[in-house]
């Protein structure tokens, strides 16, 4: 009897012993911020930091054998006109995709903003693309386009918007064009939705009262709508430009950079860097101004916006 | 408080210009012809775009329920002439198709389940202790979520090479939880404010421990934040392409993203069998979503940006 007593008090006393040790705060904080944290150091941090220092060796892909030589990777890399080709066409490609989604993405969030008999079917086909992989997406795109069978080419005959069937990835003049659109066709749901869930956020009452006033439909677009979106606008344009001018994956699925480079943007033009040439300091030479780009458009990001204040950070 | 003061700021003027305002051809017309009309105009741009979104997923589909003879008839019907699941049982048999689905199953499950737990961590730890330089920390966070794919993968293949790291399913795992981390902690960092540290307390004041204080009142409440991550990291794992292709140079464990290039073979495609398998990667995405709409909404709304 006794015995038990002793074992049970002696267990609550580890126990009061141990809660009492995690809930110190440093123990706490130790637990609960240094694992995330180790890990975002790890898979977000620690790559970044290595390739900048990385673009400045000579590496062997095959041997990995690592060799200091300075600066000469980008010597290498900003003397050679394809890496300017390739940052121009990164240029083309987010400026045009961007453009497409916020112009698609908006009107169809305005449209979607109204109240009408189906509107919650609305709303739920048209996030669907959102969910679609983009390598899948690039797959539908060369099917509907494809130059033999493909039901865009029937459909723009048949309507006369051009004369016979046409390779749309396969030449360089339109190639560019088809990658954009096909490329915007999904992110477009993305400004979609951004706009959507801030145009629920204004209240009615703001359009009630605008009308008790007299103001017309399009007044109480332009003076109540559209200040509204003028943040959503901002974080939207900024976030698209940076992810299109980085993407590589629709446009390898789609042309592999080609026809002869003519959508070969930067990303591209880095992955055959570093595999198809295997010249994996100039790769990082590329990443590395890759990255600068992104570190203008993030502090344009925290100056004009300073997201970092929604969080209490006393 | 601010924004409400320039609206009514910007009525006064509005009321002013509207006093004598222009002839308008809209405004002449009679007030319920006009808006009749309009909704009219506006209804048929709503379809217009609703098709451009909704067809090619249509097309996809039809496509892959026709027989594999049937798909490169020219001109193509909208509907197919005669329904086929050939296209599906090819995928399955003499292919990697079973492989690469259960790749992108590891995958997926992986990123959600390292994801969510961090991120829950994380947002717990950062809103209920204090430590220094919180908003540094939150700029750098953010600017994690910033980074493009490629930008991560070109340096994990040179790193991680020499560590084992590539070819394998804990690594990838590992390289694309990166792509969702940020976003995760960030917005399980905002869904913990909004959940009243006073209840833990009160609970912990009546005798709880601060683990039961976490694990009975603080996590429920924020239970529609995990779930928003959980959608969030799926569909990033679910989808993603830039990394595997970069940093699995072996096909064993490639994802079903990589994998559908299996269907090309020499320049040729087989069409039916990459819209079938497209369609068998695109329906649990849609039914994964589809149960917790309502939850990733909410995450929209509080998380502000995706």
């Amino acid at each position: 009897m006794s015995t038990i007593n002793k074992h049970g008090s002696r267990a609550r006393e580890l126990r009061d012993e141990a809660f009492e040790f995690l809930s110190k705060k440093k123990v706490l904080a130790a637990l609960t911020i240094l694992p995330p944290m180790l890990l975002f150091t790890f898979v977000n941090l620690v790559p970044i930091v290595g390739v900048i220092g990385a673009s400045f060796f000579s590496i062997n892909a095959f041997s990995n054998e690592w060799q200091w030589i300075g600066v000469a990777n980008f010597e290498t890399l900003l003397s050679s006109d394809s890496f300017y080709d390739a940052l121009s066409r990164s240029v083309v490609y987010a400026g045009g995709s961007v453009v497409i989604q916020v112009v698609f993405g908006t009107t169809l969030a305005l449209l979607l903003n109204r109240s009408f008999k189906f509107v919650n079917i609305a709303r739920t086909f048209a996030i669907l693309p959102y969910l679609i992989p983009n390598a899948v997406i690039g797959f539908m795109a060369l099917w509907m386009l494809n130059s033999q069978w493909g039901i865009v080419n029937q459909l723009a005959v048949q309507i006369g918007l051009i004369q016979g069937y046409v390779s749309f990835f396969g030449s360089q003049e339109s190639a560019m064009l088809a990658a954009i659109l096909t490329s915007s066709w999904k992110d477009s749901i993305f400004v979609t939705v951004m706009v959507l869930a801030r145009l629920q956020a204004i209240p009615e009452s703001f359009y009630e009262a605008a009308k008790m006033s007299g103001a017309t439909a399009y007044q109480r677009f332009r003076d109540i709508t559209l200040p509204n979106l003028k943040g959503v606008f901002f974080i939207v344009l900024l976030l698209r430009a940076v992810w299109m001018f980085n993407t590589f994956d629709y446009i390898w699925v789609l042309t592999q950079g080609g026809p002869r480079g003519a959508t070969t943007t930067a990303p591209i033009y880095a992955y055959n860097v570093a595999f198809g040439t295997s010249r994996l300091g100039i790769a990082a030479a590329v990443s590395t101004v890759l990255f600068l780009v992104l570190l203008v458009a993030a502090v344009l990001y925290f100056r004009i916006f300073e997201p970092s204040e929604e969080v209490r950070a006393e | 408080m601010s924004i409400r003061n320039d609206i009514g700021q910007k009525w006064s003027s509005v009321k002013q210009r509207t006093v004598d305002k222009p002839w308008n051809p809209l405004t002449h017309l009679s007030h319920q012809g006009r808006s009749r009309g309009w909704n009219l105009l506006l209804n048929a741009l709503l379809v217009l775009l609703l098709f451009v979104v909704i067809f090619p997923i249509f097309w996809m589909v039809s496509t892959a329920l026709r027989p594999t003879d049937m798909i490169y008839n020219v001109p193509q019907t909208l509907l197919p002439q005669a329904f086929s699941v050939e296209n599906f049982v090819n995928t399955f048999e003499g292919t990697n198709f079973p492989t690469y689905f259960t790749n992108s199953m590891i995958l997926s499950v992986g990123v959600v389940g390292v994801t969510t737990s961090m991120s829950t961590l994380a947002g717990y730890g950062l809103t209920r202790i204090d430590i220094p330089h919180k908003k540094t920390f939150a700029r750098i966070i953010l600017f994690g979520y910033m980074f493009p794919q490629i930008l991560l993968a070109i340096p994990m293949f040179i790193f991680w090479s020499r560590i084992g790291l590539i070819n394998s399913h804990l690594g990838l795992i590992l390289a694309v939880t990166a792509t969702a981390l940020p976003f995760g902690i960030w917005l399980m960092w905002k869904f913990f404010q909004n959940v009243p540290i006073s209840l833990e307390e009160s609970a912990q004041m009546a005798g709880a421990s601060p683990f039961r204080a976490f694990y009975e009142i603080a996590l429920p409440m924020a239970k529609p934040g995990v779930i928003a991550v959980a959608i969030f990291s799926y569909a990033t794992a679910w989808g993603a392409y830039t990394i595997p292709r970069i940093i699995m140079p072996t096909s064993e464990n490639w994802p079903l993203t990589v994998g559908i290039h299996m269907f090309t073979i020499q320049k040729q495609t087989l069409w039916g069998e990459v819209m079938a398998a497209s369609v068998m990667m695109v329906i649990p995405a849609f039914i994964f979503v589809f149960a917790l709409q309502k939850y990733l909404l909410e995450g929209f709304e509080v998380g502000g940006q995706m």
